[in-house]
């Protein structure tokens, strides 16, 4: 009961007030800057060379106004938004109109979560088991050898790692495809040959994030490693003759890990984002790119639906941290 | 027998836990649903179904990209050889599903405007001609421009074998007006009093006021009102709902199949390609298959071509110059310098917003246009490729013989008042042959022929006269610094920032480069201000100079220059703070508005009166220069001989050639498979 008044109960009424006040932000700032839905939809087909007659302008803007849901104030408009998300409707794109905020992102939302699931899966445990061996190793030659390329790899722009990437293995070599998430022609289904083929496209997006992401996962944890390693109890261990392999596992690692899992599950968080080069580069569907022509083509709806995902992915993330970190460090109580 | 889960049980339980959700989530990457498309199914049958041919050549991205076979089997092939590539100008789709173009943005570069479909009529602004497509002729207007009839071509079908008759464009008027959320319904609330279709193949139009340019809705310009097919959308409570799939229209190609995620979109030749107007004028398509895809970047498009898996690449200039240098199977518009596609109908330059001093003097505007070296200019724009104009129209198509070339002699004799009494001849015919010569003196060869020259670079721009900028500038009160920097009448610092968008490859951006680095040069403090949202910022006033069109694009074909005037009519204009209907300059005058009423009661198919007003509207133009001509938009267009040939090149220009336009159909008739 302690746990429960004194942390739990007022840890989910902060968790619903940072979820309130995130997607209320989320609901103002569009509204606030210069662009308009409106506007963006007639500058569009404008700019494309198609004709809006200048006389019938303003019955255009009207009817838009009304088909997009865009009349009354933003109190009016801020009431109707919060009513359709209990009843779980985002609404309609605005760009996209008539298609359903939802659906649209239904079709980004696997690819995006296929892909950066596993590569950060891939990046943050293989990170961290060679980190943590570089670190508590760090005079063979090996783990020098692997710091050095660390040390060249991080600081690679993204944008130009991954184009590197493309370059080499998809337009030199010609072992992977140059863009999109699956073959011209290739109509989705739950074959093997199918599955095969999107497995081929991800691959070079995968290794750029897994190779970029596991490099600073390794550079954090060799260095908490080090640290981890000068502390006395890692001393006393050793002298007390506890075996090097048990010192490692259970002694250095598994301490040096703790930080780590609250950044593994913050990058977790943040995946509903989408990972917006990495779509630009390699043509990969996802919801990165679909968030970004919401942002500039002012459709609040979509801008919302997706940054929604987003808010209560961080903020569950760090609740779940926040109650499941005793479980990975006993020292840790809440009663 | 029970016990205590410890921490490190529970652990081990979520550790497995997690490494199923994982699993699972990898599986939902390939559990995309099927779309459900008749078509496409029916089609992807007779594909497997044509074992010799599919195994001749591997998929859809081709050779010598490393396919597994298996999957090149299973997934939708498309023979290479008979397989055209395209690049989609307006990105990936982002409603892959929705074909309904008449309800806000669809993408219709996608397959829909410029392979399925057929307009009433088109524009190739490469010859100059306008095309009946679903119209048999010209509409015939009544001489007080109440009413219209058109006459529709016999023996059209819909793709899916249904005649066209002049029911379909009856219905389609009929329901743009009782349904608000197409796109064209106030058009035609404010403008049809009844449309009747008097026989299968005549349409009759009662307008509720006089319109002599009526028609031109119908006339596609990348973008005009299509016809629905009436046993189509008759069956559907809401036409704005309807998604439109498959895409049911005239033209000679009909829907293959799509990614749902929007980055491709097949279409595949139909059996009877002769009930189509394409394949009545020009005859049968020569690719079976045509394949339009999204790149979101420029080096996969160059990559996917080099490697012959793109036929046509649309690129930056930079870009364009990477892939000559690398392939040995590409070609560009032109075969030699300047290389670009130098005839698309718009007119690229510098806006003032007239409406905010001191720009809305029009000395003000004739001084910095003066202040540009046009040699330097378009050597920073666009590397000396731009062809010039001197007035509010491009050097192409009908305009240098119904327009610039007559107004040569006007404009070599027209001056402008410089104070003191004094006058200024501003036009020089030699700036085009100055162009020339240093796109030469650079190491670019071209041939040195005054057509060519005319061609290439036009026929003249104005002078580079910074002196006489400088003395309209005092006559108006303006004065120099210490520095040599201008200040304004009130003695502050003169500053001018110029709108552009944030893709710096634009024209717009191109434009600013150039113009903000000549005023710096001639002492203006000039900036360019790349923002993202710029049309809301010009369209409500907001801003100084900006890189959009100097005016308003015309049609493209035919000496009409009803679209270009009209957008200068006073009656559009908005106050600053409000969005205005007509061009972003809001500049307007007494005579232009005459010469746009003249032009509005004028048959626009009597020629002779047509470009006699429209010389008149183009001197006004100049005369007040509310945005300065520069260059006519130029493409970089990269095409890949590899599979195909005989493309429309400057030196066999038979039709527009970009493949986005609608007009991309009529030329795969004309189109030649090497064999490959």
């Amino acid at each position: 009961m302690a746990f429960l008044k004194r942390y739990l109960i007022p840890r989910l009424i902060q968790y619903v007030l940072v979820v309130w006040l995130g997607i209320t932000v989320v609901f103002l700032i569009p509204r606030l800057t210069p662009n308009d839905p409106v506007m963006a939809m007639i500058g569009m087909i404008r700019a494309r060379g198609s004709t809006l007659e200048p006389g019938s302008m303003d019955g255009i803007i009207a009817d838009l106004t009304e088909m997009y849901g865009l009349q009354g104030s933003w109190l009016d408009q801020y009431w109707a938004f919060w009513g359709r998300l209990f009843r779980g409707d985002f609404g309609v794109s605005f760009f996209q109109f008539p298609a359903r905020v939802s659906d649209l992102i239904a079709n980004a939302m696997p690819w995006t979560l296929g892909l950066l699931l596993t590569t950060t899966a891939i990046s943050w445990v293989v990170g961290n088991i060679i980190g943590g061996l570089a670190g508590y190793y760090t005079r063979k030659g090996w783990s020098r050898t692997l710091d050095a390329i660390a040390m060249v790899v991080r600081p690679l722009p993204y944008y130009i790692f991954a184009f590197a990437l493309l370059l080499l293995l998809a337009g030199f070599m010609r072992w992977f495809p140059i863009t999109g998430g699956a073959s011209l022609g290739a109509i989705p289904s739950f074959t093997w040959a199918y599955i095969k083929d999107v497995l081929w496209h991800a691959f070079l997006p995968a290794l750029s994030l897994v190779v970029l992401g596991g490099a600073v996962n390794f550079q954090i944890m060799k260095l908490l490693v080090q640290n981890v390693n000068a502390e006395s109890f890692v001393q006393y261990a050793k002298l007390g003759g506890v075996t090097e392999g048990r010192i490692v596992r259970k002694y250095v690692i598994r301490n040096a890990l703790l930080p780590q899992i609250t950044g593994l599950a913050l990058s977790l968080g943040q995946i509903f984002s989408g990972a917006l080069i990495t779509e630009i580069v390699y043509g990969y569907p996802g919801l990165g790119m679909l968030l970004y022509n919401s942002i500039v083509r002012a459709d609040y709806n979509l801008i919302m639906g997706i940054t929604i995902f987003s808010i209560v992915g961080i903020t569950t993330a760090i609740l779940i941290v926040d109650l499941a970190y005793p479980l990975f460090d006993p020292r840790v109580r809440y009663y | 027998m029970s016990r205590i889960l410890s921490r490190r049980d529970f652990l081990k339980a979520l550790a497995a836990s997690a490494s199923g959700a994982l699993l699972a989530a990898c599986g939902a990457t390939s559990t995309t649903q099927p779309t459900a498309q008749p078509v496409e199914i029916e089609v992807t049958r007779v594909v497997a179904g044509t074992p010799v041919v599919e195994r001749i050549v591997v998929t859809a991205v081709p050779e010598p990209t490393r396919v597994p076979e298996a999957v090149a089997d299973v997934l939708g092939t498309f023979p290479r050889r008979e397989t055209l590539i395209v690049r989609q100008l307006t990105g990936r789709v982002g409603t892959p599903d929705n074909m309904n173009l008449w309800v806000g943005w669809k993408w219709q570069d996608r397959g829909l405007q410029n392979l399925a479909d057929e307009p009433l009529w088109s524009v190739d602004f490469a010859t100059g001609n306008i095309i009946n497509g679903l119209a048999e002729g010209d509409p015939k207007y009544s001489p007080d421009f109440t009413s219209l009839t058109i006459p529709l071509r016999k023996g059209v079908a819909w793709n899916d074998g249904t005649p066209f008759t002049a029911a379909d464009v009856v219905y389609t008027i009929e329901t743009h007006i009782k349904h608000s959320g197409l796109n064209g319904h106030t058009f035609f609330v404010d403008n049809v009093d009844t449309v009747t279709a008097p026989d299968d193949h005549t349409v009759v139009f009662k307008l509720k006021q006089p319109n002599s340019r009526f028609h031109t809705t119908f006339l596609d310009r990348w973008g005009c009102t299509r016809i629905m097919p009436r046993h189509i959308f008759e069956k559907e409570a809401d036409p704005v709902q309807f998604t439109f799939n498959p895409y049911v229209g005239c033209g000679p190609y009909k829907l293959h199949s799509y990614d749902p995620q929007g980055f491709w979109t097949a279409w595949v030749k139909r059996d009877d390609w002769d009930k189509s107007p394409t394949g009545m004028m020009y005859g049968e398509p020569q690719p079976r298959y045509i394949i339009i895809q999204a790149f979101d970047n420029e080096g996969a498009q160059i990559l996917a071509q080099l490697t012959h898996q793109l036929d046509v690449a649309e690129l930056s200039a930079d870009g364009l110059k990477a892939l000559l240098a690398q392939s040995k199977t590409s070609r560009a518009y032109q075969p030699t310098f300047p290389f670009v596609v130098n005839n698309d109908p718009c007119i690229t330059g510098i806006l003032f917003n007239t409406a905010r001093p001191p720009f809305d003097n029009v000395d003000v505007r004739w001084a910095l246009t003066l202040a540009i070296d046009i040699v330097e200019y378009t050597s920073i724009a666009v590397d000396s490729s731009g062809t010039l104009s001197p007035v509010h129209v491009p050097h192409l198509g009908p305009y240098p013989k119904d327009y610039i070339a007559p107004m040569q002699d006007w404009l070599k004799e027209f001056t402008i008042d410089i104070g003191n009494g004094e006058t200024f001849a501003v036009y020089d015919p030699d700036a085009p042959k100055r162009v020339a010569e240093y796109a030469r003196s650079r190491g670019y060869v071209f041939p040195d022929t005054p057509e060519f020259q005319a061609q290439a670079f036009g026929l003249g721009w104005y002078k580079y006269a910074p002196d006489v900028a400088a003395r309209l500038l005092e006559k108006n009160g303006f004065k120099r610094d210490a520095n040599g920097k201008w200040l304004l009448p009130d003695g502050k610092p003169w500053k001018i920032g110029f709108v552009c968008g944030t893709t710096l490859t634009n024209h717009d951006a191109r434009n600013a480069a150039a113009a903000v680095q000549q005023w710096k040069k001639f002492g203006i403090d000039a900036e360019v201000l790349a923002i993202a949202d710029n049309d809301g910022l010009q369209a409500t006033g907001d801003f100084d100079v900006s890189g959009n069109w100097p005016a308003q694009e015309p049609w493209g074909a035919g000496p009409d220059l009803y679209r270009v005037l009209d957008r200068w009519n006073s009656a559009y204009k908005r106050p600053v703070g409000e969005r205005t209907q007509g061009i972003y300059s809001r500049w307007s005058s007494d005579e232009m508005d005459a010469i746009i009423k003249d032009l509005r009661e004028t048959d626009p198919f009597n020629a002779e009166k047509t470009i006699e007003i429209g010389i008149a509207g183009l001197k006004e133009a100049v005369k007040n220069m509310p945005g300065i001509p520069t260059y006519g938009y130029i493409g970089f267009v990269g095409w890949d001989e590899y599979y195909w040939t005989n493309w429309p090149g400057s030196e066999n220009a038979y039709c527009q050639p970009y493949t986005h336009w609608p007009n991309f159909k009529y030329f795969t008739p004309f189109l030649k498979s090497t064999g490959a």
